[in-house]
C-alpha cells in the first residue's frame, strides 16, 4: 500500500470518530430538550393526580400504564369561570392581532430606517438597539399605570397594543431590508412606486424569511405572556390561556392531571404556528449563514 | 424622445466634490456614452440625471424642462441597472408592466405594451417565468423591456453588459444599438469599456476624476484627442507616448502615436529597437519593442508578421498620424 493511500485513510477515521461524538452530543441535547415535553404529555394521559406527583423523579414519569383522555375532557370544568375554549380563543385573538400588527409596524419602521431619507437615522438606530437591552419587567409598572389611566385595563387592547412595536423586531427587519440590493429600491422609485408601495409590493414579498422569523419569535413571546395578563386582567373576559391554567393550581389542591392536559392543549396552537412558518424560519438562518 | 442638457453640474458628498462643472448637450434621439476609468464619476452623473442623486449646483434639462427638483418617477426616464434590478418575486410580464400598473393604465393596455416589447426583445415565451429561471442575456433583455414599455423620453443605461460573458456582451451590444436606432429614444449609456462606447455611441463623453475631458463623435476622439488622457483612454492597445528628444524634435513635450500607425520593418528610417515580445492574434500581431530613445512601444501589424522576441526592428510612424501635446498634456 502506498504512503498516499495510508495517509488518505487516517482523516476518514478521524471524521468517523468526530461524527460519532457529534451524533451522541446531538442525541443527548435532544433528549434533554424533549424529555420534559414527553413527561408532560405522558402525565396528561394519567388519570390520578397523586400518581403523577409520585412518579415525578423516577422513570415512571415517562410511562403510563392505562392511558386515558379523561383529563382533556375535564379540562373545561376547572378553568376559571369561562369554558376552556374561550381562554384558548382569547389567546389566539391576542396572538393573531399582536403578530399581524407587529409585522406591519416593525417592518415599516425597519424599512424606513433602511431606505428612507430619515434625519438622525444613526441616532434612532442606536436608541432602538439600546431599548432592546431593557428587560420588559423593568418597565411593567409604568406601563401598567399608563394603560390603566388610558382606561384600557381588562381589555384585549391592553394585551396587544404595548407589544406591537418592538425594538428587536424593528432591528431584525432593518437588517434584512438593508441587505437587499439598493437598485431594487431605486428601480421601484424610477418605476413610480411611492415609498409605501415599494415597501408593500417589492420589499415585503421578498422578506418571507424575516416575516417568518419575526412571526415565530413574536408568536411564542405573546403566547407565553403571563405576568402582564395577570396584572392587567381583573376578570375572565380577556384572560388568556396561560393565566387560566394557573387556576388549576389552587390554594388547597393542585390538579396536576388537568394542568398537564391543559398545558398540552396550550402547546398545540403555537406548535402549529411554528410549523406553518418553520420552512422560512430555517431558510432565514441558512441564508444568513451562506452569505456569511 | 427628447434633448438632454446638462449645465455646469456639480455634485458633492459633504465637502468632497466628485463632479466638477459638467456641461453636455445631448440631441434628440442621440446615443451618448459616458466613459472613463473606475471612480471617474460617470455613474454618479447618470444617477444625477435619473434623480437618484441630488446635485450641488447646475441644471439638468430633459426635453427643455428643468428636472433638478423632480423625483425620478417624474422625469420620464427609464433606467437599466448593472445588476438588472429585476423584482425577483414577479414574473417577466409583471416586471415589465410594473411601472404601467403604477401609473394606473388599463390592464388591456399593459398586456398589449408588454406583449409588444416582449416580441421586440424575443421574450414572448418567457413572460410567465421568474427572473431566477432566466439566463443572463434574458435578464438583460427583461431589464431593457421594463425600460421600453414605458416609452420614456430618455433611456439611461448603467454598465448594463458588465455582468455578461464576452461573447454575449458583443451580441447584446449590437442588440441594444439596433433597438435604440429602431425606437429613436435619446440614450445615455455608462461604460468603462471604450470599445463598447466606440462601437455603440453617436457621441462619447470622456470623464476623468469628475471632470469632462472631451465630448465628441467616436472617430473625432480617436483622431483628435483633446489631451493625453483622452489619447490614452480611447483606442486599444492604447496610444504610445514618447517624451524627451524625439518629442522636442516635433516641437512638443510629448508625442503620441497609435500602435496601428507604427509600421514595423527590418530596416529604413525610423526608431530602431529590439522586440521584447510578439502577440500573434491571427488577425493582428502586437509587437512590443524596446526603443532606446523612446522606451517601450507597441506596434500593431498584420497577423502573419514573421517577428519574434529578440529580433531587431525599425518602427516608423506613419505620416500625419503623430499627436503632439504640450507640457500640460493638452493637444497642440
Amino acid at each position: 500500500m502506498s504512503d498516499l493511500a495510508l495517509s488518505s485513510r487516517k482523516p476518514a477515521a478521524t471524521l468517523n470518530g468526530y461524527r460519532i461524538v457529534q451524533s451522541i452530543s446531538v442525541f443527548v441535547i435532544a433528549l434533554v430538550v424533549i424529555s420534559p415535553l414527553f413527561m408532560l404529555f405522558i402525565a396528561s394521559l394519567k388519570d390520578d393526580r397523586f400518581q403523577i406527583l409520585a412518579d415525578m423523579g423516577s422513570f415512571r414519569a415517562f410511562w403510563v400504564d392505562n392511558p386515558t383522555f379523561n383529563n382533556f375532557r375535564e379540562v373545561g370544568n376547572f378553568a376559571g369561570e369561562l369554558a376552556f375554549g374561550r381562554y384558548l380563543g382569547n389567546s389566539l385573538l391576542i396572538l393573531g392581532s399582536t403578530v399581524s400588527l407587529g409585522l406591519v409596524i416593525n417592518s415599516m419602521a425597519g424599512f424606513i430606517l433602511a431606505w428612507g431619507s430619515l434625519p438622525g437615522r444613526a441616532l434612532i438606530l442606536s436608541v432602538i438597539i439600546a431599548l432592546y437591552v431593557i428587560p420588559q419587567e423593568s418597565i411593567i409598572m409604568p406601563l401598567l399605570i399608563i394603560v390603566s389611566r388610558a382606561g384600557l385595563s381588562d381589555t384585549f387592547t391592553a394585551q396587544i397594543l404595548p407589544f406591537v412595536a418592538s425594538p428587536l423586531y424593528t432591528f431584525l427587519f432593518y437588517q434584512f431590508f438593508a441587505q437587499l440590493p439598493k437598485e431594487l429600491y431605486e428601480a421601484a422609485s424610477i418605476d413610480g412606486a411611492s415609498i409605501f408601495r415599494t415597501w408593500w409590493s417589492i420589499f415585503m414579498p421578498l422578506s418571507l424569511p424575516a416575516l417568518a422569523t419575526v412571526s415565530i419569535l413574536m408568536g411564542i413571546e405573546t403566547w407565553n405572556q403571563y405576568l402582564w395578563p395577570i396584572l392587567i386582567t381583573q376578570t375572565d373576559y380577556a384572560r388568556p390561556i396561560s393565566v387560566a391554567i394557573a387556576t388549576f393550581f389552587g390554594q388547597d389542591s393542585i390538579f396536576w392531571d388537568r394542568a398537564m392536559a391543559a398545558s398540552v392543549l396550550m402547546m398545540i396552537p403555537i406548535l402549529v404556528f411554528y410549523l406553518a412558518f418553520q420552512r422560512w424560519f430555517i431558510s432565514s438562518f441558512v441564508g444568513s449563514a451562506v452569505k456569511g | 424622445m427628447a434633448t438632454v442638457e446638462i449645465r455646469n453640474l456639480r455634485k458633492a458628498y459633504g465637502a468632497l466634490e466628485v463632479l466638477h462643472d459638467i456641461s453636455i448637450d445631448i440631441a434628440d434621439g442621440e446615443f451618448v456614452a459616458l466613459v472613463g476609468p473606475s471612480g471617474c464619476g460617470k455613474s454618479t452623473l447618470l444617477r444625477c440625471i435619473a434623480g437618484l442623486e441630488t446635485i450641488r449646483s447646475g441644471e439638468i434639462r430633459i426635453d427643455g424642462r428643468v428636472v433638478n427638483d423632480l423625483a425620478p418617477k417624474d422625469r420620464d426616464i427609464a433606467m437599466v441597472f448593472q445588476n438588472y434590478a429585476l423584482y425577483p418575486h414577479m414574473n417577466v410580464a409583471a416586471n415589465m408592466g410594473f411601472a404601467l400598473k403604477l401609473s394606473g393604465r388599463p390592464k388591456a393596455e399593459i398586456e398589449e405594451r408588454v406583449g409588444k416589447a416582449a416580441a421586440i426583445l424575443d421574450l414572448a415565451r418567457q413572460l410567465g417565468r421568474k427572473p431566477v429561471a432566466l439566463s443572463g442575456g434574458q435578464r438583460q433583455r427583461v431589464a431593457m423591456g421594463r425600460a421600453i414599455v414605458r416609452d420614456p423620453k430618455v433611456f439611461l443605461f448603467d454598465e448594463p453588459l458588465s455582468n455578461l460573458d464576452a461573447k454575449l456582451r458583443v451580441a447584446m451590444r449590437a442588440e441594444i444599438r439596433e433597438l435604440q436606432q429602431r425606437l429613436g429614444t435619446t440614450t445615455i449609456y455608462v461604460t468603462h469599456d471604450q470599445t463598447e462606447a466606440m462601437t455603440m455611441a453617436d457621441k462619447i463623453a470622456v470623464l476623468n476624476g469628475g471632470r469632462l475631458e472631451q465630448v465628441g463623435a467616436p472617430l473625432e476622439l480617436y483622431r483628435t484627442p483633446a489631451n493625453l488622457f483622452v489619447a490614452g483612454f480611447i483606442g486599444s492597445p492604447q496610444m504610445n507616448f514618447v517624451a524627451g528628444d524625439l518629442a522636442r524634435k516635433a516641437n512638443a513635450d510629448t508625442i503620441g502615436v497609435r500602435p496601428e500607425h507604427l509600421s514595423v520593418g527590418r530596416d529604413g528610417d525610423g526608431w530602431r529597437g529590439r522586440v521584447i515580445s510578439a502577440e500573434h492574434l491571427g488577425s493582428d500581431t502586437f509587437v512590443h519593442v524596446e526603443v532606446p530613445e523612446a522606451g517601450r512601444l507597441t506596434a500593431r501589424t498584420v497577423g502573419d508578421m514573421p517577428v519574434a522576441a529578440g529580433d531587431d526592428v525599425v518602427l516608423t510612424p506613419m505620416a500625419g498620424y503623430l499627436h503632439r501635446f504640450d507640457g500640460d498634456g493638452q493637444a497642440l
